[in-house]
């Protein structure tokens, strides 16, 4: 009898573990970082809407490329506006983009755009609020790879863009990663992290460039 | 001459709502039918394609490390149970086994990784062992490790794509604020494994300061008998075997509560539209009664009325049921998605696999449960009385 409940405790316990071991495997699965076509969403918009547009009431979400709103010349102009040709073999022609368009009631009062670029640890996603003329209201990096994130994540580092557009933007070379006027005299934390500074401020060059060719150029509403 | 199915066709026009109605029953039933069966194929076969891709049948970890690995990956704390590599050596010694391999799991908590961090994972593989197992992966740039503990790592597709990392880059690893250089990506796999970060076994273990494993891989022999493989290996100290087979069978009973739900709504669907046919086809007859009378003066017999009414029921569910599978096959990676979302855990791949072989036995299952609604309805008008039903 003994060991027959010994046996039947041996084999639900054997159930168990195997139980277990499927749910680690499972949440290896999904733990590991997988996305498509890698474009940049908000890790959690209800969340990072509201924080970025308090006044906010809701959202809605579109999706553009490079590729379906111009192809190729349209690549060649962002390239040209930005200052530096798109590089590499993830910032494509085919990249999606994910538009926030924020509403306050019934109003749109802003958007939420992000762009991955690439750092010198791994990928920088930098996302921006602007309203509806096309200035920063926020700027904020979700997920950067850097022993020296922390201090390029700080409110204190993304508060200097507060105010600025695309027109100051323009005036960043990020070729030379030097800029004049109000870009020239953002700050760069921490010595250290040139490369990830630099790529921070061409990831929001290129953001705002998107931004104009998607959004503001087609609605009329030049920043 | 006109035929049978003609005289069907033109009386199911006759009255065009109804008849459209009861087709989109039947489409719809027939959809969620398909596509059931898609999924229950599509799903078994991705799994078995994942755990294929393994690259091994059998694991071997230390007593408890399952729990300890769901805590970790879940909390990104530490605590894993560990086990000696060279218990690799003992392990190859048994005849049934062709190969083996050691693996260390470990992953770190990036704070920097969304507005709460994040848990970055790393597989800690042999280069002598692990690449032989794997004999299916493609580089997509640059090649497998320099040497067993190189500062190098290699990364598979997607988190390749979430670094932006090509050959020569550097990642970081965080929490220990070590560098490694990425010298080989991987193409896509549709596996778990193109989310994943490997690195020399002995780097990985230099990193994390543990000169252990968590895992060793074995690979059996062809026509080898796994079971008494096991029981040999449960003979080792504080060790636990699992099979894959084992964990496919725990998965499969994880997402069974899904496919009951979804073959209950399938069930009830068919059975709305049998409802749907016999009434349809039933009004019908109904409405007809005096037309009936009148072909069976002319001396049409029980047998033909019969089959003219069964007819009509073919022509509604044929219409139905290529309309359904149609719109499965269509919709089938939007099915997909919805189901991505649903369950608890889906593997890589296309979950709803809707092939010939399945859209036939989906019609003919259709056609059955049609006919058999259509067989009243057709006993009825073969039973009408000439007289008694022109006198009316």
């Amino acid at each position: 009898m003994k060991s027959a409940l010994k046996d039947v405790a041996l084999a639900l316990d054997q159930r168990l573990r195997v139980f277990y071991l499927a749910v680690t495997l499972i949440i290896l699965v999904t733990a590991t970082p997988v996305c498509g076509a890698v474009g940049c969403d908000l890790n959690d918009p209800d969340r990072d809407v509201a924080r970025l547009f308090p006044n906010s009431s809701g959202y809605r979400t579109s999706y553009a490329s490079i590729e379906k709103r111009g192809g190729e010349p349209l690549l060649r102009k962002v390239e040209t506006r930005l200052g530096d040709r798109f590089h590499g073999i993830y910032e494509t022609v085919d990249v999606p983009y994910t538009i926030y368009e924020i509403y306050s009631g019934k109003e749109k009062v802003g958007y939420i755009h992000g762009v991955n670029e690439k750092g010198q640890f791994g990928g920088i996603q930098v996302f921006v609020a602007l309203d509806m003329a096309g200035t920063i209201k926020s700027f904020y990096i979700q997920k950067i790879t850097s022993q020296w994130a922390k201090k390029l994540r700080d409110p204190a580092f993304g508060a200097q863009f507060r105010g600025m557009s695309l027109k100051d933007l323009e005036q960043y070379d990020p070729l030379a990663g030097k800029g004049t006027g109000k870009v020239g005299e953002i700050q760069n934390p921490v010595s250290e992290a040139e490369t990830d500074f630099r790529a921070a401020l061409r990831a929001l060059k290129k953001n705002l460039i998107l931004m104009d060719e998607f959004v503001f150029s087609t609605e009329g509403k030049k920043p | 001459m006109i035929t049978r199915y003609q005289i069907a066709y033109k009386n199911l026009l006759r009255k065009k709502a109804r008849t459209l109605l009861t087709i989109i029953g039947i489409t719809l039933s027939s959809w969620v039918l398909v596509s059931l069966l898609g999924f229950n194929q599509g799903y078994e076969r991705a799994l078995n394609r994942d755990i294929e891709n393994m690259g091994y049948q059998i694991m071997v970890m230390a007593k408890g490390c399952p729990y300890e690995a769901a805590t970790m990956m879940l909390q990104g704390g530490t605590g894993l149970r560990y086990i000696e590599k060279s218990m690799v050596g003992s392990i190859l010694k048994e005849p049934e086994i062709d190969q083996a391999t050691p693996i260390l799991m470990q992953a770190f908590f990036d704070p920097n990784k969304g507005e709460n961090g994040g848990i970055a994972g790393y597989f800690g593989v042999d280069p002598a062992t692990y690449p032989s197992m794997k004999p299916f992966f493609r580089f997509r740039q640059g090649e497998w490790f320099h040497d067993d503990s190189a500062d190098e790592a290699v990364m598979g597709f997607e988190a390749a794509e979430l670094e932006q990392r090509e050959v020569g880059d550097m990642i970081f690893v965080p929490e220990k604020n070590v560098k490694l250089k990425v010298v080989g990506i991987l193409e896509r796999t549709g596996t778990q494994d193109d989310g994943t970060i490997f690195v020399p076994l002995k780097t990985l273990q230099k990193v994390s300061g543990i000169d252990m494993i968590t895992t060793i891989g074995i690979k059996v022999k062809k026509d080898a008998d796994i079971v008494e493989l096991e029981n040999k290996l449960y003979k080792l100290p504080d060790v636990q075997v699992v099979s894959l087979s084992q964990v496919k069978q725990t998965i499969m009973k994880l997402i069974s509560t899904a496919r009951i739900m979804v073959l209950s709504v399938a069930i009830i669907a068919i059975l709305i539209a049998m409802v749907g046919v016999i009434n349809t086809i039933l009004m019908s007859v109904l409405e007809r009664i005096q037309e009936i009378g009148i072909l069976k003066t002319m001396g049409a017999m029980p047998g033909d009325i019969f089959s003219l009414v069964w007819t009509e029921t073919l022509i509604l569910c044929a219409c139905g049921g290529v309309a359904g599978i149609g719109f499965a096959i269509g919709f089938a990676s939007a099915t997909d998605f919805l189901v991505r979302i649903i369950l608890p855990y889906a593997p890589a791949g296309g979950l709803v696999v809707i092939d010939v072989s399945l859209a036939m036995l989906t019609m003919g299952i259709i056609l059955l449960v049609g006919l058999m609604s259509g067989l009243y309805p057709a006993w009825k008008a073969g039973r009408v009385r000439p007289l008694e039903s022109i006198r009316r």
